[in-house]
Formats: C-alpha cells, sequence, structure tokens
C-alpha cells in the first residue's frame, strides 16, 4: 500500500485509518506501507499506523518502508522501529518476500 | 487573527552572539487541520532561511505536538478557540512562544514523558498515543510552561546544532 500524502498528522490521523481498514480487509496476507512519499509523521499519525498494524492482527504482518528522515526519526525516538520491520524501499521490501516490483 | 498578546522578551542573558535574528508570528484557530497548515507555511519560511534539516524536523515535530495537545486538551477539541505561535531565530536556537486561552495544564504543570516497554509487549496491546510527550522533551533544550490569568504560555527552545 502506497501512502499518498506529504504528511500522516493529527489532521489525517482517522482519514488514514479508516482507508487503511478499507484497503487491508479487501487483501489477505502480510502488508508493506510504502511511506516514501510522507515527509512529515506527528504522534498521532504514529498512533495511526499503530492502529493500522493492530487492526491486521497478530498473524499478518504491517512492514514499512521508505521512511524519510523525519518519519525515521519518530519511529527511533519512540522506539517503534524495534517493532516494525523496515525496509530501504518498497522495491526491497517485495523483494523480500519475492515478489517482483511492479513496473 | 487572534485576540492574543505577547509580552515582549529578551534572549537569556549570556546566549551566545547573533548569528541570524528572525521573527515570526501567526495566529490560528484552534483545529488541526489549521496547525497542519501553519506548520507546512511555517517550514517553507525556515527552509528558506537555509536552517539545518534536522532542526527544522525536531521543530516540526515539536509544534505539532504541542499546538495539537492545544487543540485537543486546552480547547477540548471544541475549534473554538484562538493559539498564537511565535518563533524567533536567533543565537543558533529556534525559539518559540504559544499562547492560548484554554483549559490550564492538569496541575498546573508539564506533563511528564511516558516510557514504554514496547518489545515486551504484545502486538495487540501497543500503544496508539502518548508518545506526544516523550517526544517533546526529547527534542527541545528549554521548556517552561506557566498559567497567568486565563493563559497558558508554552516556550520552547531547539538547537540548531542539535
Amino acid at each position: 500500500m502506497r501512502v499518498e500524502s506529504d504528511r500522516i498528522d493529527a489532521a489525517i490521523a482517522i482519514q488514514f485509518k479508516d482507508m487503511f481498514r478499507d484497503m487491508a480487509t479487501t487483501v489477505d496476507g502480510p502488508v508493506v506501507l510504502d511511506l516514501a512519499q510522507v515527509t512529515f509523521l506527528d504522534s498521532s499519525g504514529l498512533g495511526a499506523v499503530v492502529a493500522a498494524r493492530k487492526l491486521l492482527g497478530a498473524d499478518r504482518a504491517l512492514e514499512l518502508a521508505g521512511l524519510n528522515p523525519a518519519v525515521e526519526k519518530v519511529m527511533q525516538l519512540t522506539r517503534m522501529n524495534t517493532v516494525f520491520l523496515i525496509h530501504d524501499t518498497r522495491d526491497a521490501a517485495l523483494a523480500a518476500h519475492g515478489v517482483a516490483p511492479a513496473a | 487573527m487572534t485576540n492574543l498578546a505577547f509580552a515582549s522578551r529578551k534572549p537569556p542573558a549570556g546566549a551566545p552572539p547573533l548569528i541570524i535574528g528572525w521573527c515570526y508570528r501567526v495566529g490560528i484557530s484552534a483545529t488541526r487541520d489549521q496547525v497542519s497548515q501553519a506548520l507546512v507555511q511555517l517550514n517553507q519560511h525556515l527552509i528558506g532561511l537555509g536552517l539545518a534539516r534536522d532542526a527544522l524536523i525536531a521543530m516540526e515535530l515539536v509544534l505539532a505536538e504541542v499546538m495539537n495537545n492545544i487543540v485537543e486538551h486546552a480547547y477540548c477539541d471544541t475549534g473554538q478557540g484562538d493559539v498564537a505561535l511565535e518563533v524567533i531565530v536567533h543565537s543558533n536556537t529556534i525559539w518559540c512562544q504559544l499562547i492560548d486561552n484554554g483549559r490550564p495544564m492538569p496541575d498546573g504543570k508539564l506533563p511528564p514523558a511516558r516510557h514504554y516497554d514496547l518489545e515486551a509487549m504484545d502486538i495487540l496491546d501497543l500503544p496508539e498515543g502518548g508518545f506526544g510527550w516523550g517526544l517533546i522533551h526529547d527534542l527541545t533544550s528549554s521548556l517552561s510552561y506557566d498559567r497567568s490569568g486565563a493563559q497558558n504560555r508554552l516556550s520552547l527552545s531547539i538547537d540548531l546544532d542539535c
């Protein structure tokens, strides 16, 4: 799943959660969240990503890819980088799951 | 614009020599959308000044946390009320002051950082909130709060070489 917003902040956290829920229920298996376009994440946005993780349940993974410096900083400071598997890029994440990158 | 007034302020005694002098003030209504828009605009100004990226990341994050706290807690998410922000870049530091007319902080003081032992937690027990004050305390080099009359005043600073 690719996030097509520059920010996941308090202003769109609820919308993000709703959209994630709608998309996640249409597919099975692990989900990679491509955050390459996201240049800002605050604690509300982080809460929404955690909520997304919990929504998938213990049996499905949520992994993150393409973290910009501001997003990476939040993950480090909150130690959420110990909870989520983080890939450098979406293609690296897909390759790790044996999926060829889409053209 | 808001009806909130800033008291005149001076840099603290003994501050290092001035490298940049720059001041910015903005007043917004207490909504999440206005916070988001104000921060995008402020960041564009500061990028234009050529400030260090890491300091700007820290500042935007800290201001998002404190301003959304004002929206959600001081004004109880009513959307009614004003928030005034003043940013001064001076002496290798970004100084920020926030004023609002909302409810005071709990017990009249700054909330502490909350710490979680995430690695010991079950996935489904992970916290979805409570990170804000930890981020604010971690990223600021000074932080103070006072209630004067019906106003909350929060002052903080971020080092430009953080």
